[in-house]
């Protein structure tokens, strides 16, 4: 790793500068020039395994830091979300390490259990379980669900220094859950429409009999003045 | 005027009471119609993972659903012609119900294309072809409100199901999602049961003047005892295409489609490459479609002021000038705040041309043409709708120039062009249709003055009379004040 620093006005011609891990310091302090009207630290550092990823900042003096963060690819956007499947069905959940970062050697699959991670044999229960894996992408295929199914499913990319994991959540729930509100809404669709047919045929009946009284009504008005006018007419 | 005998038996549009209650219907029809083809793509991702199949293939889903809406359009005009409004779109209600109940157990893509894009998309076209031709029974005067209001539906539900449709999937995984879908559109049937069918009013000494009423709608609509040419022609109306002011329609409309729907598939993808991060970008949508909502009744408002409502086909094609306007004005600018002002300007415009575009329609054809008027509309502009986003955004111009700026000149030129050729040929579709009515109708000796609202009245029952005095010989005819 190299760090370049401008400096700042005061521009000493020698400036110490050193690395550290993790917030501690490692190999002895350097004495920097000033080259071109900057300073120059190179570190060279073995990767012998995952106690060699961390944190490394490199000093200047006391004025200035940068820092490097040396870690395995990490997975972009894993599933925050629970992906819900039913008891019975069989769900795919799936990891992806995206294009540019460098594809995993292997995959695995774990299955949390309580604070622990059970590694998953596909080649042990190949009715239940199935694993594909391909470059930068694996899918866990769990097949039969359960209740007991349900929970965290960590998957691992591995590589030579360390493994990459990525979380998701499963749940399985029956199919009487989503049916519930199915016969809600369609027993509030039949009434809705019985309650709006049943209106309408009452309206109806309603004007057709209120026609017929008024007519009825205009029939008996004109008989009785007529027998009215014949009374008069008597007298 | 002296009306012909038997137009008395034809009803009055009501224009309020029971209607308002139709467009209620209406408006919770359309707006299923309209919304669900975009709404389900939330689930798209999950049924992608489990099926292990790629986007392309699942995004077929909406386009055969909204492909089926609109190539169903000649099935139902001949079924809502036959049997009215009520029973189609409960029948499409039904239909719904059963294409998303089918689609929750499908194991296959194949499945979902069947189910959801083809029974679904025949449901849904039942719906909006038979909610719009009811809307045209119960109104005149106040038609273009109601048109307004009941398109506006297609925003409200859209906004309504989005936030819907994720509580859904995060709760009972995409199976159980569509269950409920299923469920909730069987209130299609609810919206069905309100649409009273108009009915001639019952007098018995009428009985016989009603019979022939019966033949007339008979030979008209019904008859399938006849030979298959006529049957096929019942189907597709072609007699429409000798209609001048149908023609000059369906050119300006198919312009529209063609460069509409492109500009949303692609805004998201436009906004993100100018370097705005893919919420905000996402959140532009979401302001077209606020905005939409509003503007679409505003719009059927003003469509029925005295001074537009006489010539509303100036102001369809003023819309499509605006929206236009309004995408070439987009490849101009760049930014957040430029992109924010386009998008309520492209929603105004957008609502805008969908306020009107059926209202203008019914202006055209009247409401005795316009289920088979809207069904050949509707099968026809299939194509640009489907074509558009396609060949605008990957085949034509974005994979060629990798610039989406060309996307909006092109749909922005190709709407300018047909609101332009819309304004020219309606000013010579007018003049010809004042010209044949002094012909017809010479004016009287002693001119009554009538008041403002009564003239538009009387000039929109004239032009409907016009309109249907041509081809049909029963014609619309409304008691004049």
């Amino acid at each position: 790793m190299e760090c370049t620093w401008t400096g700042n006005q005061n521009k000493l011609p020698n400036i110490t500068g050193y690395w550290k891990k993790d917030g501690n310091e490692i190999d002895s302090r350097l004495t920097v020039p000033l080259e071109n009207e900057q300073y120059n630290l190179k570190g060279v550092f073995d990767i012998v395994g995952e106690e060699s990823l961390g944190n490394y900042s490199c000093v200047f003096g006391s004025e200035a830091k940068i820092e490097f963060v040396l870690a395995a690819p990490q997975m972009g956007e894993v599933r925050d979300k629970p992906i819900v499947s039913y008891a019975g069905d069989s769900v795919v959940i799936a990891c992806k390490m995206e294009e540019p970062k460098p594809k995993p050697s292997t995959w695995h699959w774990y299955k949390a259990n309580g604070t622990d991670k059970a590694l998953i044999d596909a080649a042990a229960e190949p009715h239940r379980y199935q694993i594909h894996s391909e470059g930068g992408k694996s899918t866990l295929t769990v097949r039969n669900l359960t209740q007991a199914d349900a929970g965290f499913y960590y998957c691992g990319a591995v590589y030579l220094i360390s493994t990459s994991l990525g979380r998701l959540e499963v749940r399985v729930i029956t199919f009487l859950e989503p049916l519930k509100p199915f016969i809600a809404i369609v027993v509030e669709v039949l009434v809705l429409v019985a309650v709006i047919l049943l209106y309408e045929r009452k309206s109806k009946k309603k004007s057709i009999t209120g026609s017929q009284k008024t007519k009825k009504e205009k029939r008996e008005n004109s008989g009785g003045e007529e027998s009215s006018s014949v009374r008069q007419r008597k007298v | 005027m002296a009306p012909a005998p038997e137009a008395e038996l034809v009803v009055r549009p009501l224009d309020g009471g029971w209607g308002w209650v139709v467009v209620l219907g209406a408006f919770i029809s359309i707006g299923f119609s309209y919304a669900l083809p975009k709404a389900i793509t939330v689930f798209f991702h999950e049924i992608q993972e489990e099926f292990t199949i790629s986007y392309s293939d699942i995004a077929w889903i909406s386009s055969i659903m909204l492909a089926a809406m609109y190539a169903g359009g000649p099935v139902s005009s001949l079924l809502v012609t036959t049997y009215g409004s009520r029973p189609v779109v409960i029948l499409g209600g039904v239909m719904c119900w059963v294409s998303m109940v089918t689609a929750s157990f499908g194991n296959s893509i194949i499945h979902l294309y069947i189910c959801i894009g083809v029974i679904g998309g025949f449901g849904l076209s039942f719906n909006l072809n038979a909610s719009l031709t009811i809307i045209s029974k119960y109104f005149l005067a106040k038609r273009p409100l109601a048109n307004g209001i009941a398109m506006a539906g297609s925003p409200v539900f859209l906004c309504l199901l989005a936030p819907l449709n994720q509580y859904l999937l995060s709760n009972f995984g995409w199976r159980g999602s569509f269950l409920i879908l299923g469920a909730m559109l069987l209130n299609c049937c609810v919206a069905g049961s309100l649409m009273r069918p108009v009915t001639p009013p019952r007098n018995p000494s009428k009985a016989v003047s009603q019979k022939k009423l019966e033949e007339q709608t008979d030979v008209y609509g019904t008859s399938l005892k006849r030979n298959c040419m006529k049957n096929f022609r019942k189907f597709l109306d072609f007699s429409l295409f000798k209609d001048r002011g149908f023609v000059i329609y369906l050119i300006g409309s198919l312009m529209f489609f063609f460069g509409a729907y492109a500009p949303i598939v692609f805004l998201t993808a436009y906004a993100v490459k100018q370097g705005i991060e893919e919420y905000s970008a996402a959140y532009l949508l979401s302001i077209m479609g606020f905005v939409d909502m509003f503007a679409r009744p505003g719009t059927g408002l003003l469509a029925n002021t005295k001074w537009i409502r006489p010539r509303v086909q100036y102001f369809l094609s003023f819309a499509m000038v605006f929206t236009g306007s309004c995408h070439l004005m987009c490849s101009l600018g760049t930014g957040y705040v430029f992109l924010v002002v386009y998008t309520v300007l492209f929603g105004i415009g957008f609502g805008m041309m969908f306020g009107l575009i059926f209202e203008c329609l019914m202006d055209l054809m009247g409401s005795q043409r316009f289920p088979s008027a809207v069904g050949l509309v509707t099968i026809i502009e299939c194509c640009p709708m489907l074509l558009g986003p396609p060949a605008a955004g990957k085949g034509a111009l974005v994979d060629i120039t990798g610039d989406y700026k060309y996307l909006f000149i092109m749909c922005g030129s190709v709407i300018l062009t047909g609101g332009v050729f819309l304004f020219v040929m309606n000013m010579y579709n007018y003049h010809m249709l004042d010209k044949e009515r002094l012909k017809e109708h010479p004016p009287p000796e002693a001119t009554v003055e009538q008041t403002a609202p009564e003239a538009i009245d009387e000039t929109a029952t004239q032009a409907e009379q016009m309109k249907t005095c041509k081809d049909d010989p029963r014609p619309e005819s409304f008691e004049t004040p």
